[in-house]
C-alpha cells in the first residue's frame, strides 16, 4: 500500500498557511480563526496510522469464450481493518468491457468483512486478453490521505473468433490418399458412379452392371469415384491492417480462416496455417477437433508486427505447403509482398485461390482533392491488381459488408469450374 | 459560496465594497472552474479569494468581527463540498445511503469548525487586552502550525 496526500490536503495547506500569515501580517486574529478548521481537518487526517490490510482476489468463470458472449467473473474483497471509503477498479483491456458499463464500486467495510462483487464481461474482439488487474483506493473518513495498491492481473482470457455458417466450401483440385469427404476424379471404391469398363478378373461381382452387360454381351463393372480427403493450408496475411471504427480487415481475416477451418476440419480433411507477416507462424496440416483447437489458438496470436523486411515463399518450411494441398490465401490485398508471394506460390503450381477481406469500406476517401485523387489512384491501382491476379489464374472471392462469405466463395467456385473447363 | 459572499460584503463602503465583489466573482468563476473542468488547483483559488475578500472587509471594518467563526464553518463546508463534487467525478458507485452518511458527516465537521472557530474567538477576545505577551505567544503559536504542515509536506515529497 503507498500513501499519498489527497488534492483535500494541499488544498487546506495553503488556506492554513495563508490565513496565518494574514492573521500575522494584518494582525486580525479573525483570519487566524478562519483558517483554524482547517489546520484541525489536516491534524486529525495527518496522524500517523498503519497502512490498512485489504485484500482482493480476482476469479474468472471460464478461461475460454467466443467473443460477443459474455462471462462472469467476481472479486472477493477481504480486511482486516475497517475502511470507511474502499474504491476498486477493474483494469480491463480495450477490447473487454463490463456489462452494466460499471468497472467501479465504492465500500464501507468493518474490520474482517469479505465481499463478494460480481460482473459480467463481455470480449468485443477475439485474441488472449489478460485479466485481473485491481486499484484499490482506500480514503479516510476526513479524505485527506489516499491509500493505493494495484494487484497484478494474472488470468489469461482467450476469445475466440466467431464463425459464419458455409454450406458449401471450395473443392481442392486434387485429393489425397485417405478416406475423406471429397468425391476425387480418380477411379476406385466409393459412391459417386464414375464409368463402366469390362471385367476382369478379380473385380468384385457386387461391381457387376448386369444391365450394361446384357445390352452389350460382356461383362462390365461400374466404377465409381472414392471419397478421399484433402489437404488445405489457409494462408493467412498479417503483414497489414486497415481499421475503421472499432473494425479492422486483420479481425475478419481471423473470422473467416476459423470460419473456413472448421468447415474443412468437419470434413475430415487435414487443415494447415501459416500466418505470414511481420512474424511468421504456421501449425503442420492435421485433422480432427484437436487441430481445430490448435488452430484457433494459433490464430489468436495473429497480429501485425511491423516490418520492412522483404519476404518469400523460401522462409515457409516445404513441409508446411504439402503438394496437392489448396492454399486458400486469406488477405487484403493491400501489402505487395503478399501479392508477390500468391504469385510465386501459383507459379510453383500451388492451387491457389484468395479471399479478398475488402479494405475498401475502411478507407476513407478524403476531404480535400488531393486525398481524393490519391483515394482514386489507390482504387485504380486496386483493379489492376485484380486483374493480374485473374491473368495468373488465381481465383479471388471478394468479401465485403454486401456479400457474405458463403456467396464470395461461390463466385469462386464459378470461376474455378470454368477454368477447369477451359483447360480441358 | 455565495452565503459568505454576503457576509464580507453587506457591510463594507462603496471602494471596499467594489474590490470585494471583484474578487467574491473571481472566487465564484475559480469555483465553477474547478467543478466543470474538474482542476482541483482552482478550488483552493476560490476559497482563498473569498477569504482575501473578507480579509479586505476586516481591513476597512476595524472593529472585533465576532462573525469569524460563522464565516470559517461556511468556508470549510464550500471545501467540503467542492472536493465532495471533485471526487464524485470518477463515477465510482457507491453503496445506497453513502450520500446522506457523507452529508451527515460534511454537516457534523462544518458543526465541529464553527464550535472550534468560537471557542478561539472567545480566546482571542480575551487575549486582545493581553499586550506583547499575548502577541508573541500568538505569532509562536502560527509559526509552529506552518512549521508543522511543511515539516509533513517535505516528508510527504521526499
Amino acid at each position: 500500500m503507498t500513501r499519498a496526500a489527497s488534492p483535500r490536503l494541499e488544498g487546506y495547506a495553503i488556506v492554513v498557511a495563508t490565513g496565518l500569515l494574514a492573521a500575522l501580517a494584518l494582525r486580525r486574529p479573525e483570519l487566524a480563526i478562519v483558517a483554524a478548521p482547517f489546520a484541525l481537518v489536516l491534524a486529525i487526517g495527518m496522524r500517523p496510522a498503519a497502512a490498512p490490510r485489504v485484500d482482493a482476489l480476482f476469479a474468472l468463470e471460464a478461461e475460454r469464450v467466443v467473443e460477443g458472449e459474455e462471462i462472469g467473473a467476481t472479486v472477493a474483497i477481504r480486511t482486516e481493518t475497517a475502511v470507511d471509503r474502499l474504491e476498486l477498479l477493474l483494469v480491463l483491456p480495450r477490447e473487454v468491457e463490463v456489462i452494466g458499463g460499471e468497472d467501479a464500486f465504492a465500500l464501507r467495510l468493518q474490520a474482517g468483512d469479505e465481499r463478494r462483487i460480481a460482473f459480467k464481461l463481455r470480449c468485443r474482439r477475439w485474441g488472449i486478453h489478460n485479466l485481473g488487474e485491481i486499484e484499490l483506493r482506500i480514503r479516510d473518513p476526513l479524505r485527506v490521505v489516499v491509500w493505493e495498491r494495484t494487484i497484478a492481473g494474472e488470468h489469461r482470457l482467450n476469445a475466440y473468433p466467431t464463425t459464419e455458417s458455409l454450406e458449401r466450401i471450395l473443392p481442392p483440385r486434387e485429393t489425397q490418399v485417405f478416406t475423406g469427404s471429397e468425391v476425387a476424379r480418380t477411379k476406385g471404391d466409393g459412391i459417386e458412379y464414375a464409368d463402366i469398363r469390362e471385367y476382369v478378373p478379380g473385380d468384385r461381382l457386387r461391381a457387376i452392371n448386369w444391365r450394361a452387360s446384357a445390352r452389350r454381351n460382356v461383362l462390365v463393372v461400374n466404377e465409381r469415384h472414392p471419397e478421399r480427403n484433402t489437404d488445405v493450408v489457409l494462408f493467412v496475411d498479417s503483414f497489414a491492417d486497415v481499421r475503421r471504427a472499432g473494425r479492422s480487415t486483420l479481425d475478419d481475416a481471423v473470422r473467416a480462416t476459423a470460419t473456413l477451418a472448421a468447415r474443412y476440419l468437419e470434413r475430415r480433411d487435414r487443415v494447415g496455417l501459416v500466418t505470414f507477416g511481420g512474424v511468421l507462424r504456421w501449425l503442420h496440416p492435421g485433422m480432427g477437433p484437436t487441430q481445430r483447437f490448435r488452430l484457433v489458438e494459433t490464430l489468436l496470436e495473429t497480429g501485425v508486427e511491423p516490418t520492412y523486411t522483404w519476404r518469400d515463399v523460401s522462409i515457409i518450411p516445404a513441409r508446411i505447403l504439402p503438394p496437392k494441398a489448396l492454399v486458400l490465401g486469406v488477405t487484403p490485398l493491400v501489402d505487395p509482398r503478399f501479392v508477390t508471394t500468391l504469385a510465386d506460390l501459383r507459379a510453383r503450381g500451388f492451387d491457389l485461390a484468395v479471399v479478398e477481406v475488402d479494405p475498401v469500406r475502411f478507407v476513407d476517401p478524403g476531404t480535400t482533392e488531393l486525398e481524393r485523387l490519391a483515394y482514386r489512384l489507390w482504387l485504380l491501382e486496386r483493379e489492376v491488381l485484380a486483374a493480374r491476379l485473374a491473368q495468373l489464374g488465381i481465383a479471388v472471392a471478394r468479401w465485403d459488408d454486401a456479400v457474405d462469405l458463403q456467396t464470395a466463395l461461390e463466385g469462386v467456385r464459378t470461376y474455378r469450374r470454368r477454368a477447369r473447363l477451359a483447360r480441358v | 459560496m455565495a452565503g459568505l459572499s454576503a457576509l464580507t460584503l453587506v457591510e463594507a463602503g462603496e471602494g471596499a465594497g467594489q474590490v470585494g465583489a471583484r474578487l467574491v466573482m473571481l472566487a465564484l468563476v475559480a469555483l465553477v472552474a474547478a467543478l466543470v473542468l474538474g482542476w482541483s488547483v482552482l478550488l483552493p483559488a476560490s476559497l482563498l479569494l473569498v477569504g482575501a475578500a473578507y480579509a479586505l472587509h476586516l481591513y476597512v471594518d476595524e472593529g472585533f468581527d465576532v462573525k469569524a467563526p460563522l464565516f470559517a464553518a461556511g468556508l470549510l463546508l464550500a471545501a467540503e463540498l467542492g472536493y465532495w463534487s471533485l471526487e464524485e467525478r470518477e463515477h465510482v458507485r457507491s453503496e445506497p445511503g453513502e450520500g446522506l452518511r457523507r452529508l451527515a458527516f460534511v454537516a457534523g465537521l462544518t458543526l465541529a469548525g464553527l464550535v472550534v472557530g468560537t471557542v478561539l474567538l472567545a480566546a482571542a477576545d480575551l487575549a486582545r487586552a493581553g499586550g506583547l505577551a499575548v502577541d508573541l505567544v500568538g505569532a509562536g503559536a502560527a509559526a509552529a502550525a506552518l512549521l508543522l504542515v511543511v515539516l509533513y509536506a517535505r516528508r510527504q515529497s521526499g
